[in-house]
């Protein structure tokens, strides 16, 4: 892949005019996008390294036997040192792709770009690329149709790699294949009526009825995040019966077959705004979760972000917990208890915790006080029957679940 | 904006305020882990309308106070409790009406200490003196919860935080105790959304509700 896009470089004039500052354009972004597919192949090692020291610590703990737990004690050591390798690189790689701008979008206000865009890496993580742009820019010694071909290959690998929902037939298909099969063997079988995201977030919209429920692509989310803090301030000094911005804002429950949305927002009104995302657009596996004030904003409001409140970032920390133990005990309805589960924190500032009765203590390691913001997750289970819970007044099972400060349930533990 | 509870300081009966307590209140709040950031001034001016005839001075309010507040230096706000009036205005209204002659402050008192930080919550301590004055009139305290901007939604967790605040004052035997004063704010004309027209309404509350206490402790007074 990489020697598809670097390529068309070396159709680049030889004398390409060198700015005082360096190589000249086309050169730095054949060089950030390398340098990004380096940095993916690296974070895939990690990646990789991680599932195998996993794999290893689980034999071990299973098996204590002393000739197969030196084998795997020799394979831990060995990827630890992998890791770090792998680690190393990615950090200079980081360096050099800030350094170049990728990371900052800092070179957008320079003069001699000659139009060209440095590749865009959103906070949370996607990258928007447009290399294809400087085909069509002007490489000075090709001809007009030598450059719309370079120019058409160039966005097509593009295209395979970053707009995966708009690639082959064959491949979706084969990836559809993947999702049903388990499906098919679930027992769950409520929950697998369920099947796609718009009716998960309908059923929890009428079984949470403060909740909103929305999804958004990538991009938009981006967008959206940004756009928050001017909302928030703007509503602080508007009239209480004008309409607020955020009923006028896009993405919804109900999505057509045509979006795939990557990211989920659940905002339970003046209590927190949670932000869920896809492991690819359309998918139903999630991959991150974070928690933030309904009143905060910004480009740091994604999955992977962080809140300015001690309080919803301990709540982060949790949830990541809660997410990969549901991953990892049921694959297939990961998302619907993950919903369900956060829907719980709805009562975050009015539950007492269930073991001290009081709503605020003072947490030890933290030395801040804060609400009970851990709610168990080992023996959840979202009711799977809306009709059913609606009969006996709004959302009790979510009601029920306890809540615990961080000290409380750990000396419960 | 996040919400803020602020209290005035109640004397036992046949005591006064005085500086000791007011360092006592600050030790207090480093004591529960609060973290010193920096000063806060708040600054209530007390108006009175200029008339050309003596006979329709009694038509204007005589409880119309104007709140320049730390937050927000660029405005304004002008509160008349008696008929539940906020305004938010720019800052130079004070020039305007100073040029025009209209309103002519009559009192002037300064809020002004230092201010915690607490996780989440954030705490102000101050003195209250007449502006150009050292005379310890009063204290007040201010309690921010920052996560949240519903008022409804924030009062079981203030509450307790006032409760936690009460029990760890309570262990160095001062005169007196902390009294939170809740105005209806519907009344005021404002939602369940807190802004600074809320911090307003509470400062003009708790002003008048200290003057009252000292009047009816010294009479003669003012």
């Amino acid at each position: 892949m990489q020697q598809q896009a670097a390529a068309p470089t070396q159709s680049a004039p030889p004398q390409d005019a060198t700015a005082a500052t360096g190589d000249a354009p086309p050169k730095q972004v054949a060089q950030a996008l390398e340098r990004l597919g380096q940095a993916g192949r690296l974070i895939a090692d990690v990646r990789l390294g991680a599932d195998r020291l996993l794999e290893g610590l689980f034999f071990v703990a299973a098996e204590p036997h002393q000739q197969s737990s030196s084998k795997f004690i020799n394979l831990i050591l060995r990827e630890d040192s992998l890791m770090r390798r792998h680690l190393h690189d990615l950090r200079t790689i980081g360096r050099q792709l800030e350094e170049s701008g990728v990371l900052t979008d800092s070179l957008r206000s320079r003069s001699n770009s000659w139009g060209l865009h440095m590749p865009l890496v959103c906070p949370d993580g996607a990258v928007v690329a447009y290399a294809w742009k400087r085909q069509l820019a002007g490489q000075a010694g090709a001809s007009a149709v030598d450059r719309t071909r370079l120019a058409l290959k160039a966005f097509t690998d593009q295209k395979k790699r970053f707009f995966l929902h708009l690639a082959d037939d064959s491949v979706v298909e084969s990836a559809k294949k993947k999702h049903c099969s388990p499906r098919a063997m679930n027992s769950q079988e409520e929950i697998g009526d369920q099947r796609t995201l718009a009716d998960i977030l309908l059923g929890l919209e009428k079984e949470v009825p403060n909740l909103q429920a929305f999804t958004h692509q990538r991009l938009d989310w981006l967008k959206q995040a940004t756009s928050l803090t001017s909302a928030a301030n703007e509503s602080s000094l508007k009239n209480p019966s004008f309409p607020s911005s955020s009923k006028l804002r896009q993405g919804s429950v109900s999505i057509s077959t045509g979006d795939k949305a990557a990211v989920i927002e659940l905002l339970v009104p003046c209590v927190f705004r949670a932000v869920v995302s896809l492991h690819t657009a359309g998918s139903m596996d999630p991959d991150a979760v974070a928690f933030f004030s309904p009143d905060e904003g910004g480009s740091y409001l994604h999955a992977r972000g962080f809140s300015l409140h001690h309080v919803y970032r301990h709540v982060s920390e949790h949830a990541s917990m809660a997410l990969q133990y549901f991953i990892s005990s049921s694959p297939e309805t990961a998302l619907h208890c993950l919903l369900h589960w956060v829907c719980s924190y709805q009562s975050l500032f009015t539950k007492v915790c269930s073991k001290c009765g009081k709503l605020l203590s003072m947490d030890k390691q933290s030395g801040v006080l804060l609400p009970p913001v851990w709610r168990p997750f080992r023996s959840f289970t979202p009711t799977n029957n809306p009709q059913k819970s609606s009969s006996n007044g709004s959302n009790c099972s979510l009601d029920l679940i306890s809540a615990f400060h961080i000290s409380c349930f750990s000396d419960k533990a | 904006m996040p919400i803020k509870w602020i209290l005035h300081w109640q004397p036992n009966a046949g005591t006064t305020v005085n500086t000791q307590i007011l360092s006592e209140v600050s030790q207090c709040a480093e004591s529960i882990n609060g973290v010193k950031e920096g000063r806060w001034k708040t600054i209530l001016s007390f108006y009175r309308a200029m008339v050309r005839e003596q006979g329709s001075a009694n038509e204007f309010p005589r409880d119309f106070v104007g709140i320049s507040l730390a937050e927000q230096p660029s405005k304004y706000f002008l509160v008349i409790r008696g008929q539940r009036v906020v305004v938010e205005a720019e800052s130079n209204i004070q020039m305007i009406m100073e040029k025009l002659q209209s309103y002519k402050t009559r009192f002037v008192l300064t809020f002004e200490g230092n201010q915690y930080q607490l996780g989440d919550f954030q705490l102000r301590v101050g003195k209250v003196v007449p502006t150009h004055s050292e005379s310890l009139r009063g204290i007040v305290m201010e309690m921010e919860y920052q996560p949240i901007s519903s008022w409804e939604k924030s009062h079981q967790i203030m509450g307790e935080f006032f409760d936690l605040w009460q029990e760890a004052l309570s262990k160095r035997s001062l005169q007196g105790h902390f009294v939170h004063l809740e105005p209806n704010f519907t009344e005021y004309g404002l939602s369940d959304q807190y802004t600074l027209q809320h911090t307003a309404v509470q400062y003009a509350s708790i002003t008048a509700q200290m003057i009252s206490t000292a009047q009816t402790v010294q009479p003669n007074r003012n």
